[in-house]
């Protein structure tokens, strides 16, 4: 068994507690146990908090590295914006001494100290990697096989890129998420422009929402084009712009769409036999009743 | 050689402080480090000089030399790399043996570097001449030893810049080994299909130059042949070629073995009836040809070639030859050694892998292409007859889009930071055919800058403008596909206009980096030439010097020391083959005496050193009923591995002697002042 | 920065002075910035690769290209006070494929946190911090939620600062460290009224 601690983020816990739910249990069926991490925070989001002061986000990221330092257990978590701020805080820290000794400093009145002792790991990569997980063991897990079904993957953006400070090859034409897509039974089916943001980051779905709007509907409309069943990603954020972002680019644009939205850990989930109940589907603005339809 | 003997005497060392203008004078008290000098023990006369290197700057040497009965010489200035060789002559014009000279770095290695530090300048200054002062009261008469050189050129690589080279030394006079890797001479220049901003057909004015070279009566054509190995030294290398096995006889081989009337005659028979079928690499593998071949028909020489790696000996290329008898399948790779006395190397570039960077969708999209497949593909005898054809589905592209500066002005680690030079100029070339030869059709070119800086070059670009072409000041970020009709979108932001731009066109030309040809590398590891901080190869000097090379008889002509266009490259070839028939007319060259020297009275004939000598320059003789160690003086680099090795202390270095180096380790530590 | 002409108001700002001038340039605004960001602003070439590879470009006004010159020349005022500034979605594509190997995304932020010092921030963001400094999350429980998790049988708080409270005061600590709860209130009692 493969332990890790598991940060959970805001979103995920807080709107889409399916994604949590099932990313327990399926890592569980994978050898992949994900660990009770206690007194997390909001990562902070990258983009809300490094816009204001990149010190803050350096100490808030610290200071979960931390409580999993203290556990002496690597992190694993499920949403590129939290990969943003909990990977590159903790590599940035290891690499520079002085702003280490800076957030030490301020960490000091709280009686924490990064010490520079974990690994930080999206569950996603964790499923990819053949020594922990791999495709072929996902495939040999699954009851349900999603067949039938056209699956487009968002990758986001804070997982790639930028590549240089990334370990996942080509941000450009990667297909590691469709291969794990196929291992679920389903058909993974490329569009235009696949590795365009989704618009809600650095603060923009606040900040001006229709905006944000329109660069997702610039995915949909790449979508659409191909026709899915599903769109799937690996960060609630994400999932949040597509899926309230559906019900708002209707109410704004008057564009309807109605393209379920899963994350992957949901579609293991269902692929490994959950029901759309344990997934807490209900809670998602765009009904994922079509694409159910389909599988079961 | 016995050791020269070293004559008792009292040393008496000039020396001469020089201001170099404000160079070393601005950082540096001369007149401090001159009185510090005359303090110095065997100094006979200290003296100072706006720049020494001057006509009265060196007559002060000559002048002091005779005056002060001088027995050394220090020049405290720049680096002995500019002017040891002007105040050597200064000396010898002064009565005293050239080797008596020491010079002393007070510039380069102080102050330039210690401009802000004046009074630490200074001290490392008398530091230094302290050092040079120890060393020249020590040094001896010695003579520098001519060798004669071989009246033979070799150059390697027959593109326009090996031709070039090979046909200025041949009709010099001078007999000339043209090495080329490929069955056939002409390089990348005859890939091209027009040269601008003539648009000569490339084939056109090339190929009177290719017969030229293959008719010179002194030019010995090796084609299909590599550089096997180097030994020796200017005037005298020796070369090992590797004839690689081709399969087919010359008339000439064939003759020697016999055959009358026999060896190939190009006549192509033998190409009809191979079965094996492969990508010919000359059109960018966008062509077939078989395991026995001619890469286009204009090759020099007309000789077909066998490719053994993919030839499955089925024997009907033999049959079909008939009489002529030309095929030998069983050939091997021959091993030929040649005796050259000075070498240019003109090994050329290949194209950048330019599918590492994966924006933009090369070997992704059927309908990205490099530039140079597009010369094949415009070009009248390439694969499709000159049709630009979509490689999807044949069609004619109406909307082209040429990216400049693929791969090129990189810093990410992946591309390359030079610029490639002649990739604007050949995109405008490209932009004009497009207009001239597919009517309706327009280019654009996503480009940062338009370098058009030679003769009627920017006349050039301002022609290209007036035609149509379309410019769009941004560098492409990056292409997608349309997975249905293939079209590609390229992705730019018009800076000029400040707008985000969403091309769709029919195909993409990737104006992609060059980069130096792959066998650069080990050929240049053979004749001892280094590489610069780009991956090029690295010239004597840039400016100066930029066809010689630090390595004595090698000399570089064309791409392989840096992009260039047509024009440069012949003027480089020029230069090159000027400066390598230099050695060769003069008949002999002047080593410096740097050699190891035994000292036949210590050495116990042990032959230890013989085998740490890197360039074979040591031997054991019999002399005198004993064996000592005998150094081939033309050899010997001065290294100093032997020397520094011999447990009988037999051995010593001339000019670098150990108790020379030792009497300056002890002037630096143990003198100067309290 | 404009040079004001003693026309009435409506021709001050329609005619006014927008040539670049020497004193508009603070070169230690491209020092600070170049710390903060920890990349090289002052080798930007203008190619444009960024722009083309932002997807806020083609619907709005803002340009990174254009920002990226702005921290060269060191145009401090233009840039901080642009609202298009808060427009990056750091989605990182101009970083991956700047040829200079520049990144365009942290020049932003580091232009983000000098606003953000002249308290120009956008109210969005203060919100978050404010939730932040309440319960440890941006984006906090409700009740719709709790329910939910309870169903799914988790913990109807998550284990975080949600089902661990006690953090929260080290969290309220960093942030009070740098003042920032309180220049939040402030600013948005501001914006707000």
């Amino acid at each position: 068994m493969h332990e890790y601690a598991f940060y959970l983020g805001c979103i995920a816990p807080n709107r889409y507690p399916g994604c949590e739910a099932s990313a327990i249990k399926t890592s569980e069926k994978l050898g992949i146990k994900l660990l009770e991490l206690h007194g997390a925070s909001c990562c902070p989001a990258p983009g809300a908090f490094g816009s204001i002061d990149l010190n803050i986000w350096y100490a808030m990221a610290a200071r979960n590295v931390i409580l999993a330092e203290q556990m002496g257990k690597d992190i694993a978590l499920i949403c590129n914006g939290c990969y943003k701020s909990i990977y590159e805080v903790n590599e940035k820290l290891k690499k520079h001494d002085e702003l280490r000794d800076g957030v030490n400093e301020v960490l000091k009145e709280i009686d924490m100290e990064f010490k520079g002792s974990i690994n930080v790991w999206h569950l996603a990569e964790l499923l990819y990697d053949p020594e922990i997980c791999g495709v072929d063991k996902i495939r040999d897990s699954i009851t349900v096989p999603l067949s039938g079904t056209k699956i487009a993957v968002h990758y986001g953006c804070h997982l790639m890129k930028p590549k240089k400070e990334r370990h996942f090859g080509t941000s450009e034409h990667p297909t590691w998420i469709e291969e794990m897509v196929a291992a679920l039974g389903a058909t993974p089916v490329e569009y235009r422009n696949k590795m365009l943001c989704c618009g809600a980051g650095g603060g923009v779905r606040g900040y001006d929402l229709p905006h944000a709007l329109d660069i997702t509907n610039e995915k949909m409309i790449n979508l659409q084009e191909v026709g899915v069943d599903a769109l799937t990603e690996v960060c609630p954020f994400c999932q949040l712009q597509y899926d309230r972002g559906q019900i708002e680019i209707e109410e704004k644009f008057g564009i309807h769409y109605g393209l379920p939205v899963l994350h992957y850990c949901e579609l293991l989930g269902l692929a490994q036999g959950m029901s759309p109940q344990e997934l807490a589907l209900d809670l998602h603005a765009i009904s994922c009743e079509p694409f159910l339809e389909k599988i079961l | 050689m016995k050791a020269t003997e070293k004559k008792p005497e009292e040393p008496r060392v000039g020396v001469f402080v020089c201001h170099c203008g404000t160079n070393i004078a601005g950082s540096i008290d001369i007149e401090a480090v001159q009185k510090y000098a005359e303090s110095l023990p065997n100094v006979a006369f200290a003296d100072n000089y706006q720049y020494m290197c001057s006509t009265p700057g060196q007559n002060k040497i000559i002048d002091a030399i005779k005056e002060h009965n001088l027995t050394g010489v220090v020049v405290a200035a720049c680096t002995p790399r500019l002017h040891e060789p002007t105040f050597r002559v200064a000396s010898k014009e002064g009565g005293l043996n050239p080797f008596r000279f020491e010079m002393a770095n007070i510039r380069e290695q102080n102050s330039w570097v210690h401009m802000h530090d004046r009074e630490g300048a200074t001290e490392k200054a008398k530091d230094t001449v302290r050092i040079a002062v120890a060393k020249a009261s020590m040094l001896e008469d010695l003579y520098p030893k001519s060798v004669p050189v071989e009246h033979t050129a070799m150059v390697v690589g027959a593109g326009i810049a090996g031709m070039q080279a090979a046909l200025d030394l041949a009709n010099a006079g001078i007999k000339t080994y043209l090495i080329e890797k490929d069955p056939t001479i002409g390089g990348r220049m005859s890939q091209l299909d027009k040269t601008f901003p003539t648009l000569d057909c490339s084939q056109c004015i090339l190929t009177p130059k290719m017969v030229d070279v293959g008719r010179a009566e002194n030019i010995e054509l090796m084609t299909y042949s590599e550089v096997e190995n180097v030994e020796g030294y200017i005037g005298n290398f020796d070369v090992t070629i590797r004839k690689k096995a081709r399969g087919v006889l010359t008339p000439v081989e064939a003759e020697a073995k016999g055959i009358v009337g026999g060896g190939c005659n190009g006549c192509g028979d033998c190409d009809a009836v191979c079965p094996v079928i492969k990508p010919n690499t000359f059109e960018m593998g966008m062509k077939p040809r078989k395991a026995i071949y001619i890469q286009h028909p204009q090759v020099v020489p007309l000789i077909y070639t066998i490719d053994f790696d993919s030839c499955i000996k089925c024997g009907l290329c033999v049959e079909a030859c008939g009489d002529k008898k030309a095929i030998d399948l069983e050939m091997e790779d021959e091993f030929i050694t040649v005796k050259v006395g000075t070498a240019i190397l003109a090994t050329g570039y290949d194209i950048f892998q330019i599918e590492k960077k994966d924006e933009w969708g090369y070997k992704k999209f059927d309908n990205v292409i490099t530039s140079l497949e597009f010369e094949r593909l415009i070009c009248a005898s390439g694969p499709t007859g000159g049709h630009l054809v979509r490689p999807s589905d044949g069609a004619t592209p109406k909307k082209i889009a040429f990216l400049l500066c693929a791969g090129s002005r990189d810093n990410t680690g992946v591309g390359k930071p030079y610029c490639s030079r002649f990739c604007c100029m050949y995109s405008l070339k490209h932009a004009h055919q497009i207009i001239e030869k597919i009517p309706g059709a327009t280019p654009y070119l996503f480009y940062m800058d338009i370098r058009s800086f030679g003769k009627m070059y920017e006349e050039f670009y301002y022609r290209i403008q007036d035609e149509g072409a379309r410019f769009i000041r941004g560098r492409a970020s990056n292409v997608l596909e349309d997975p249905d009709t293939k079209n590609l979108i390229v992705m730019a932001d018009d800076t000029l206009l400040d707008r985000p731009v969403n091309l769709e066109v029919d195909m993409v030309v990737l104006a992609a980096a060059v980069q130096p040809s792959e066998e650069t590398d080990p050929v240049r590891k053979l004749f001892g030439v280094s590489c610069s901080q780009d991956g090029w190869l690295l010239e004597a000097h840039p400016k100066l010097n930029p066809c010689g090379t630090t390595t004595a008889g090698v000399y570089l002509a064309g791409v392989c020391q840096g992009p260039k266009d047509i024009p440069d490259t012949v003027a480089s070839a020029e230069g090159a083959a000027s400066a390598a028939s230099i050695p060769i007319h003069m008949g002999e060259v002047e080593l410096e005496p740097y050699f190891a020297q035994c000292r036949e009275e210590l050495c116990a004939g042990c032959g230890m050193c013989v085998n740490l000598c890197p360039y074979g320059a040591l031997a054991l003789v019999e002399k005198e009923g004993r064996k000592i160690m005998e150094v081939t003086e033309a050899k010997c680099k001065g290294c100093g591995t032997c020397g520094g090795f011999c447990p009988g202390g037999a051995i010593y270095m001339q000019h670098f002697t150990t108790p020379q180096i030792v009497a300056q380790i002890d002037a630096f530590l143990l003198g100067g002042e309290e | 920065m404009a040079k004001t002409k003693g026309y009435p108001e409506t021709f001050e700002k329609k005619l006014k002075d927008t040539r670049m001038e020497a004193d508009a340039q603070h070169p230690e605004f491209t020092e600070e910035i170049e710390r903060i960001s920890m990349t090289i602003p002052h080798m930007c070439y203008q190619c444009g690769t960024c722009t083309a590879s932002c997807p806020s470009a083609p619907r709005s006004s803002y340009r990174i290209r254009k920002f990226m010159r702005r921290a060269l020349l060191g145009l401090e005022d233009e840039a901080l006070t642009d609202p298009d500034l808060w427009l990056c979605t750091t989605c990182y594509s101009c970083t991956d494929r700047c040829p200079r190997d520049i990144a365009p995304t942290d020049v932003i932020m580091a232009m983000r946190n000098l606003a953000a010092k002249r308290d120009i921030i956008p109210v969005n963001f203060l919100k978050t911090v404010q939730a932040i400094y309440k319960t440890g999350h941006g984006v906090p429980n409700n009740d719709v939620n709790r329910a939910a998790r309870t169903k799914l049988g988790l913990s109807a708080e998550p284990p975080t600062t949600h089902g661990y409270p006690e953090f929260i005061k080290g969290i309220q600590v960093i942030l009070d460290h740098y003042g920032l709860k309180d220049r939040a209130d402030k600013i948005v009692k501001e914006m707000e009224g």
